[in-house]
């Protein structure tokens, strides 16, 4: 049985992925047992809730990293918590494999069904089940989008901050799968800090409270534990989010640099005159030439960078802040700092950041996105090192990111009709991250390692710091039929570092057919 | 099991002789009356991992200790053998202001941390209970917050990185020294609050914030509570960002104005608010702050800054209430059942004949009452109907309410965390995976674990 394929147009034949010593999932018993097991989730869900066509599974064959591909046996869509646990309970009974999706939009493989089984699609199990404004509290379920959150507590003056860039398509599910960040994160941190409390479905089907409306609740922070275990510990069934007061008073400004180096010094120096800003975002000239074909936000195509700054709070400390912030920036020598006169230009500033990737088509046919984290500091070094590196492989870059918590998102443009293109561009993601550690840095600060970065973790952690990680797993996920193959290297020989040694792979098995 | 010569001479192989109390030195480190054979003070990371594989291999029971202002923490220990004093540990690690993160080794003073990132504007984000003395590791291991907790969330919100000594010998790290990150699992959180029972942490790095520009308080009167309550919510509701909001009862709010030299009627609530910003947005939320609590029967309002300021924070960080026979419960309750709870608090300690003062974060819904009674005859069992009565108040009201302090007779009588709900075997599997043998803190978190 055939599961796991590269992206890239065939002519690869797909192969399944089994990490080594995995027997159980080896013997997968929907291949065997298919309509029995079909049958009863069809009794759970009702049929109209039960997806087995091929052609209709292929829609839920990869996530936002469309790299990596893997075909679930089923598509379950329940519709309640009680159905998921429901399912859940089949799937533990019969040992199959089984991983939760929320709207696919991760960027780390980490919904994909890598050894296939039961995909639990959560979509409908989208109400937002109340708002707490006195105690400043919303329970929702997994499937609401992140967005619905906020317009709906919108009339009342209320917002949810974190905002993942594909806030209108992102579940809070999968936000809390992921640990998400977004632009607000310099202020107001990620989606960890605003969750209090969870229900979950454990891999055996067993339904748990963690953590809940009030702050402290005896006992380990499982709360904290869960939030950013990617789909591999349980299914977030309800989560108790914290809403917050919109601020009183909001500025952006655009700081328009000449090259990077002084917008990173501007970073840095902002960051150091004792301002937390909302968001700090930096974009460079090739994601300023994509911004301005595809939206227009008013973005000067020679600049050699652009950083957008927003502040927010009493009117009072907005407005005392934009001074020191234009001040910082002319000591590095801006060229001009525009600060948006009303809503509109300031939607239209953001416009451009949040449509970055969405731009990239308008110059380049393919990107492949890295999500490294470097200390601050290190934005000038890494800038630097990272446009020698483009010059080495012959790729572009495009840079987009998150600067004020120096969360890069450096976009290697690449064509993939080119043969070996894609190959450069995996190869020199794996050069930056590599270097990002050496700086001190993390290989992934929102979008997960899932099955993508996996194999970099050892670049980070040693087996013991590893072990440690495992015994978490093992405590909620004993027999990792939940969401298997994600996050922990699989070591095996034959598998190089990440996406590139899958092309090793299917290259491998290519040879010996 | 070992002798006690060979218990210390096997101690100080691995830390030096000079560094292993026993004996009568030793008493100064009882937990629950519960004296130690030896007290060690490894004086460094490795020293502390060598400890503790030796205690692991005699199967020894451990409990961490930083500076022992919050040891009265927890279930009486089903075993103590040593404790491991780290105050030894006390070095910066590392610091780069620029990155605004810093990593210190545990048993440093809090107040130390906070002294070397002053100088650059810098600190870490909390203001817990004992200021002056409390370590960070202490801070971490017992969840320890305060009332700045409103704006700037706690420990679990700001530490990145943690190195730990587990419960063989191993240290491993979690997290990393950047802002932002999610490689892996977020192992930093497991240890907060978890009283180092699933490992000993050794260094804790943390994301800083910079020191408000300016801060000042608004404190003012009420005669009611109910009243105070209806202020706050429309405080919460508004758009003024306060860095704490803290209610104070009848006999806080007198202690507390008294040690920083400030009238206060008898018989009145106080209502505190910092604000910390640039200065005139200081100036700018104090005004609107000194309308809203006007409209809502706020009386004789004060508006505090410099060392008046600072001190009456510290007073409210540091209260304690009674001498001698005393207890500290800290509940955890909605919002909206703050000014209930603090009512529910004065009718328990009416009935049970003791004398109480509360503190209450009443922007994070945390409320501390202090008991302490006059006949310690009467005091455990008028303790224990305390906690059984709030305890039921809190669990209604969807939150919680843990024995933070209390000498051992109350413990004998109630549990001194209550229930940890459905998730409590997970707890259990979580300390059966990081420590299957039970030598770290044995018997002193939740549910005995």
């Amino acid at each position: 049985m055939i599961r796991e394929t590269r992206g890239f147009p065939s002519p690869f034949t797909p192969f399944k992925e089994v990490p080594p010593g995995n027997a159980k999932a080896a013997e997968n018993p929907m291949l065997k047992d298919k309509a029995r097991i079909v049958r009863e989730l069809e009794k759970i869900i009702g049929p109209n809730g039960v997806i087995c066509e091929e052609d209709e599974l292929r829609v839920y064959d990869t996530d936002g990293l469309t790299i990596f591909k893997a075909m679930p046996d089923v598509v379950v869509l329940p519709s309640s918590a009680e159905q998921v646990a429901e399912v859940v309970k089949v799937c533990h009974r019969e040992t199959i494999p089984f991983v939760a999706r929320g709207s696919g939009t991760g960027l780390s493989g980490g919904a994909l069904p890598l050894e296939g089984g039961v995909l639990i699609g959560l979509n409908r199990v989208n109400r937002i089940l109340e708002v707490d404004y006195e105690n400043k509290r919303a329970v929702v379920e997994p499937g609401v989008i992140n967005v619905w959150l906020t317009n709906a507590i919108a009339p009342r003056g209320y917002y949810y901050a974190p905002d993942p860039a594909s806030q209108i398509a992102c579940s809070i599910g999968g936000n809390v799968a992921e640990n998400s960040g977004g632009v607000r994160t310099p202020k107001y941190g990620v989606t960890t800090n605003h969750i209090l409390g969870l229900e979950i479905v454990l891999p055996d089907g067993e339904v748990v409270e963690l953590g809940g409306k009030t702050l402290d609740t005896p006992g380990y922070d499982l709360v904290g534990v869960f939030v950013g275990s990617e789909g591999t510990f349980g299914i977030a069934t309800k989560v108790i989010a914290r809403i917050m007061k919109k601020p009183e008073a909001v500025k952006t400004l655009m700081a328009v640099f000449e090259n990077l180096e002084d917008a990173s010094n501007a970073v840095s120096g902002i960051v150091a005159a004792g301002i937390v800003p909302v968001s700090l975002e930096m974009m460079d000239n090739n994601a300023i030439q994509a911004v301005e074909k595809g939206v227009g936000a008013g973005y000067p195509l020679d600049a050699g960078a652009v950083l957008v700054v927003e502040v927010d709070g009493p009117r009072a400390e907005v407005e005392a802040l934009v001074h020191p912030i234009t001040e910082v920036c002319k000591k590095n020598r801006v060229r001009e700092v525009r600060v948006a006169k009303d809503d509109a230009e300031r939607l239209l500033l953001w416009k451009g950041r949040k449509a970055a990737f969405a731009a990239m088509g308008q110059i380049s046919p393919d990107y492949y996105v890295q999500d490294a984290v470097i200390p601050r500091t290190k934005l000038p070094q890494i800038m630097a090192y990272i446009s020698e590196l483009s010059k080495k492989y012959g790729l572009r870059v495009a840079n987009v990111f998150h600067a004020g918590d120096g969360n890069l998102h450096p976009l290697i443009l690449y064509d993939s009709r080119n043969e070996g293109e894609l190959h450069k561009a995996e190869e020199m993601g794996s050069e930056i991250m590599k270097a990002c550690i050496g700086m001190g840095g993390s290989i992934t600060g929102e979008h997960g390692v899932g099955r993508e970065k996996r194999e970099y973790m050892p670049l980070m952690y040693t087996e013991d710091d590893l072990e440690a990680m495992k015994n978490v797993k093992r405590v909620f996920n004993p027999d990792g039929v939940l969401n298997p193959g994600k996050i922990f290297p699989t070591g095996a020989k034959d598998v190089k570092a990440g996406p590139l040694g899958q092309r090793g792979i299917v290259e491998k098995v290519l040879g010996h057919s | 099991m070992l002798s006690e010569d060979i218990l210390i001479q096997r101690l100080g192989t691995i830390v030096g002789p000079e560094h292993v109390v026993a004996g009568p030195g030793a008493s100064a480190y009882a937990v629950d009356g519960r004296i130690p054979r030896a007290v060690t003070f490894p004086g460094s990371v490795e020293e502390l991992s060598a400890v503790i594989a030796f205690a692991s291999a005699e199967r020894l029971g451990v409990a961490p200790w930083g500076s022992g202002t919050k040891i009265a923490l927890g279930g009486v220990p089903e075993r103590l053998d040593i404790v491991v004093g780290l105050s030894r540990l006390n070095e910066l690690v590392d610091y780069v202001p620029e990155d605004m993160t810093a990593t210190f080794q545990v048993g440093m003073l809090l107040k130390d941390a906070q002294a070397i990132l002053g100088q650059r504007g810098q600190w870490i984000a909390l203001d817990p209970p004992y200021t002056d003395r409390a370590t960070v590791g202490g801070v971490l291991a017992t969840n320890s917050s305060g009332p700045r907790r409103l704006r700037y969330g706690a420990a679990r919100d700001f530490l990145i990185a943690t190195r730990v000594v587990h419960a063989d010998g191993k240290i491993t790290k979690g997290g990393a020294k950047v802002v932002k990150n999610v490689t892996g699992y977020d192992i930093p959180k497991m240890h907060v609050g978890a009283l180092g029972t699933l490992g000993i942490l050794a260094e804790a790095t943390f994301r800083l914030y910079p020191i408000a520009p300016a801060e000042k308080t608004y404190l003012v009167a009420f005669s009611a509570v109910e009243s105070e309550q209806r202020v706050i919510a429309q405080l919460l509701d508004s758009s003024l960002v306060p860095n704490a909001v803290e209610l104070l009862d009848r006999e806080a709010a007198r202690q507390i104005a008294g040690q920083v030299g400030l009238p206060w009627q008898a018989g009145h609530y106080g209502l505190a608010v910092a604000i910390g910003s640039v200065p005139e947005a200081v100036d700018a939320q104090i005004a609107a702050l000194r309308t809203l609590c006007g409209n809502g029967g706020g009386l004789h309002g004060h508006v505090l800054d410099g060392d008046t300021h600072h001190g009456f924070w510290r007073a409210v960080r540091n209260f304690t209430f009674g001498d001698g026979q005393r207890a500290v419960l800290k509940a955890s309750v909605l919002l909206a059942k703050v000014s209930e709870a603090v009512r529910k608090g004065e009718e328990v300690a009416t009935r049970a004949g003791l004398r109480l003062g509360i503190v209450a974060e009443a922007g994070s819904g945390i409320l501390r009452y202090s008991l302490c009674g006059d006949r310690p005859e009467g005091f455990p069992q008028g303790v224990a109907e305390a906690v059984n009565t709030l305890r039921a108040f809190t669990r209604e009201a969807g939150g919680s309410l843990v024995v933070l302090e209390a000498p051992p007779e109350v413990k004998a009588r109630v549990d001194v965390w209550g229930p940890a709900g459905s998730a409590f075997s997970l707890m259990q599997r979580l300390k059966e995976q990081f420590d299957p043998q039970r030598i770290l803190n044995p018997g002193r978190f939740v549910g005995g674990l």
